[in-house]
């Protein structure tokens, strides 16, 4: 059976399985992987299916410890405190509120290079505020997730850029102004964009009647540990190397969340961790699915069709590939997509700029965070606004990630010009 | 409702025996990948020793991995051949064992480090589908070798951090943590993976190491590929094997390490040691982003039709036909580089001459196949 012939074979069994007997992503996921090995004369190879569900097992460490860090935020009123803070600073200044806002949401992503990170920590801190000043749940969570991704790809850590330079041999040197350059306009207009026109300006009296309780005067400086430890030991990452290894972002999570036990109102904290892992299940079964698909789809050649079907557009059409692949490929892992399309695009247009072109292919991959099945920061924004239907959110995120596409696209068309004025 | 939760821990129960099941089928797969690979060295063998007899804390570590000595009876100069720094780019470690089965050394010393990281041989990459193992064919029957992972095995060096900084100060995506080739010159305290590179750092100034070659494989779209890659120290002896391998129609192409990327053996071995420092590189379809389906096929024989569309494409840095690029030219282009740079080093320094007997021909290799030069399995 030829190699596209397995590939499209799996996608139509996923889309019966999924949409039409309405199986569980994660598991019908399974099921066409299964089914793709059989087709592809593998077997089971069930070696494949398990070494493929642990592709993304420090994406779901992370996601579990960082669901247990917003369920104590919750919990112990903190989150209530942050935003009655919040409000009270910003509840008569629009613009502001919305630009603090976005660099909030993209802080965490900018120094861990995760849109996930950022989605879960600070994400969830600003969605109640938005919410009270008048912006609707689903375009609550579309600003958190463009931030999530914005954050992803701002500098000083953009993971995308490192993944796709590793495969060029390009230092992670000159990164920052490009960077800039794309993140910057788009924090703003997708800022703005989502939230002017909705947002309300509020006198005194209606502020005070939606503040959520507070309990800075009961424990005072004591709130803010947790999120200060987090955010503390996110910058601190790599200054502790000459003597001990970075404990990683999961343990961050989990450092943060024990000192949330004893920062406020009290709470049993073994609940919240249950509570945190059911809200994860179905995503962490999205994500071992994913890996065994990709794996399998790896396994019988459908990897290689996919990224040859791209490759070998005519240069004319070499833009709309890029526009469409990585995006598309997104769906297995942004980071996936910048090493396994990124790297042969770079070498694509390697008449340009390489630092200029990874910049704006890192922007172009990071949409890939908003790709069902995975889209991890559509469906952590959604859960974080308590939105079932993440579609709802991805709805509102499609203008945004079409700004950032066509800033994106934008800046590689324009490289030679820019490199001139850098 | 009683019934409908004894329903639920009943189906609960036959899931966690299914997962069970599932964990040691797959399980006794993983762990057949820390069976050690067996070599057979030459009569020509001086000492087997340790990488932690030059730095003792990797004792008893996944990265303690066996250094194969070869002394002459006269004065030269001493090299030092790593293969295995990347287990998934099998030529250079096949090279490293080729060698180290047939060569004698009348003078100078030679190092042998068939399996720089050992612990990457341990495990496959998720999301590549590659095989654990691949064959090859001698006289005496089939020889079977790990095919791992490009970085250090994640149940030996874990977690990764989101940033890595290297030694040499580089910053670089948190799984480089675990790339041998990006953690020069180590770190005595670091991570195993920098422990390694220290232990490698130690072996090259003890030894007083003149040569050191670093032995590697990349995808046939990468721009540094059928390459010499040198540091400034060793530019002249660069282009005399060059052109030695231009006479013996070997193309190959000189790339000069650059000085702005830190961590790869090229650079941080120049800078840090004495020792004049080269990193070779051939090309491995099974290496590349565009591959077809994963195979031991692939990786021995070379074929894929993708690489051949790529290269009809103009997408490739090397000529690539429907025969591919066999395991065979390209540990063949190995050795004839490692010949011409051991001619070189003598050129440019008498005193550091090594002579080597039983050198595999690198023609004979091509043409009749690498098993011919390797140990029957026993």
């Amino acid at each position: 059976m030829p190699e596209y012939a397995i590939f499209l074979s799996m996608v139509v069994i996923f889309a019966i399985l999924a949409m039409g007997l309405k199986l569980p992503i994660g598991v019908s996921l399974v099921f066409s992987a299964l089914a793709g090995a059989l087709l592809g004369g593998e077997g089971l190879a069930l070696r494949h299916l398990v070494e493929g569900s642990f592709g993304y097992f420090d994406t779901i460490l992370i996601i579990v410890t960082a669901m247990i860090f917003m369920k104590v935020l919750q919990a112990s009123g903190i989150l209530d405190t942050i935003t009655a803070i919040l409000l009270k600073t910003f509840y008569k200044r629009k613009v502001t509120l919305l630009l603090t806002v976005m660099a909030i949401v993209m802080f965490p992503g900018m120094i861990t290079g995760s849109s996930t990170a950022a989605v879960l920590s600070t994400g969830a801190l600003i969605a109640p505020v938005l919410i009270k000043l008048g912006l609707s749940k689903v375009k609550t969570a579309a600003l958190i997730a463009m931030g999530g991704i914005l954050g992803m790809i701002a500098p000083p850590v953009n993971i995308l850029v490192m993944i796709m330079g590793g495969g060029v041999d390009m230092p992670y040197i000159g990164l920052t102004i490009p960077l800039l350059i794309i993140v910057i306009p788009l924090a703003i207009i997708i800022s703005l964009w989502l939230g002017y026109k909705d947002i309300q300006i509020l006198d005194y009296e209606q502020m005070k009647s939606i503040l959520p309780e507070s309990y800075s005067q009961e424990y005072g400086f004591r709130l803010s540990l947790p999120v200060l430890v987090v955010i503390l030991l996110m910058i601190g990452q790599g200054f502790t190397s000459s003597f001990m290894p970075d404990i990683g972002i999961p343990a961050i999570f989990l450092v943060g969340s024990l000192v949330g036990i004893f920062c406020a109102r009290p709470f049993n904290f073994f609940k919240v961790t249950q509570d945190a892992m059911k809200e994860s299940m179905p995503i962490l079964c999205i994500l071992a699915g994913v890996g065994m698909f990709i794996q399998i789809m790896t396994l019988t050649g459908g990897r290689g069709w996919i990224v040859m079907s791209f490759l070998s557009l005519p240069p004319v059409l070499l833009y709309l590939g890029i526009s469409i692949s990585m995006p598309l490929f997104g769906a297995v892992s942004a980071y996936g997509s910048a090493s396994i399309l990124g790297v042969p695009f770079i070498l694509a247009l390697i008449n340009k700029n390489a630092i200029i072109t990874s910049a704006a292919l890192s922007a172009i991959a990071g949409l890939g965070d908003l790709m069902p099945p995975t889209a991890l920061a559509g469906i952590f924004a959604a859960q974080i606004v308590g939105e079932k239907n993440y579609f709802k959110v991805l709805r509102y995120c499609l203008v945004p990630a079409l700004f950032e596409l066509a800033m994106g696209i934008g800046v590689l068309l324009l490289a030679p010009v820019i490199e001139k004025i850098i | 409702m009683k019934e409908k939760i004894k329903k639920h821990h009943l189906i609960a129960l036959c899931l966690l025996c299914l997962t069970g099941t599932l964990c040691w089928l797959t399980g006794v797969q993983f762990l057949s990948m820390r069976k050690t690979d067996t070599f057979y060295p030459s009569p020509g063998l001086s000492a087997q020793t340790k990488l932690s007899d030059y730095f003792p804390q990797l004792a008893d570590s996944p990265g303690d991995t066996a250094v194969y000595c070869f002394r002459g009876e006269e004065e030269g100069g001493n090299l030092l051949i790593l293969g295995g720094t990347h287990p998934n780019e099998p030529a250079g470690f096949i090279t490293a064992v080729l060698l180290l089965e047939n060569i004698t050394v009348s003078r100078g010393k030679i190092f042998i480090i068939p399996q720089a990281n050992l612990s990457g041989f341990t495990h496959d990459d998720p999301f590549e589908g590659n095989p654990q193992k691949f064959s090859l064919e001698t006289p005496g029957g089939r020889r079977w070798f790990r095919f791992g992972s490009r970085l250090t095995n994640p149940t030996h060096q874990w977690p990764d951090p989101t940033l890595f900084t290297n030694a040499a100060g580089q910053a670089l995506s948190g799984a480089e943590v675990r790339n041998l080739n990006r953690s020069y010159p180590g770190k005595e305290k670091g991570h195993l993976t920098e422990q390694i590179a220290f232990g490698i750092m130690e072996l090259i100034k003890k030894e007083e190491i003149d040569l050191s070659l670093d032995l590697h494989e990349a995808a046939p779209e990468y721009p540094v590929v059928n390459a010499i890659v040198f540091h400034e120290n060793s530019a002249e002896l660069a282009a005399i094997a060059s052109m030695e391998l231009q006479m013996e129609d070997i193309d190959i192409r000189m790339e000069a390490s650059p000085p702005s990327l830190r961590g790869l053996s090229h650079r941080e071995w120049g800078d840090h040691t004495p020792s004049m420092a080269i990193l070779l590189e051939t090309a491995n379809a099974s290496h590349g982003r565009l591959k077809g389906k994963p195979s031991e096929a692939l990786i021995v024989e070379g074929k894929d039709p993708n690489y051949v569309k790529a290269s009809k494409l103009g997408m490739l840095f090397v000529p690539y036909s429907k025969d591919g690029i066999p395991i065979k030219e390209r540990v063949a282009r190995h050795l004839a580089a490692v010949n011409a740079l051991v001619s070189g080093l003598r050129e440019l320094n008498p005193d550091q001459a090594i002579d080597i007997g039983n050198f595999p021909p690198a023609q004979t290799v091509n043409e009749q196949g690498i098993g011919l030069y390797l140990h029957p399995p026993k």
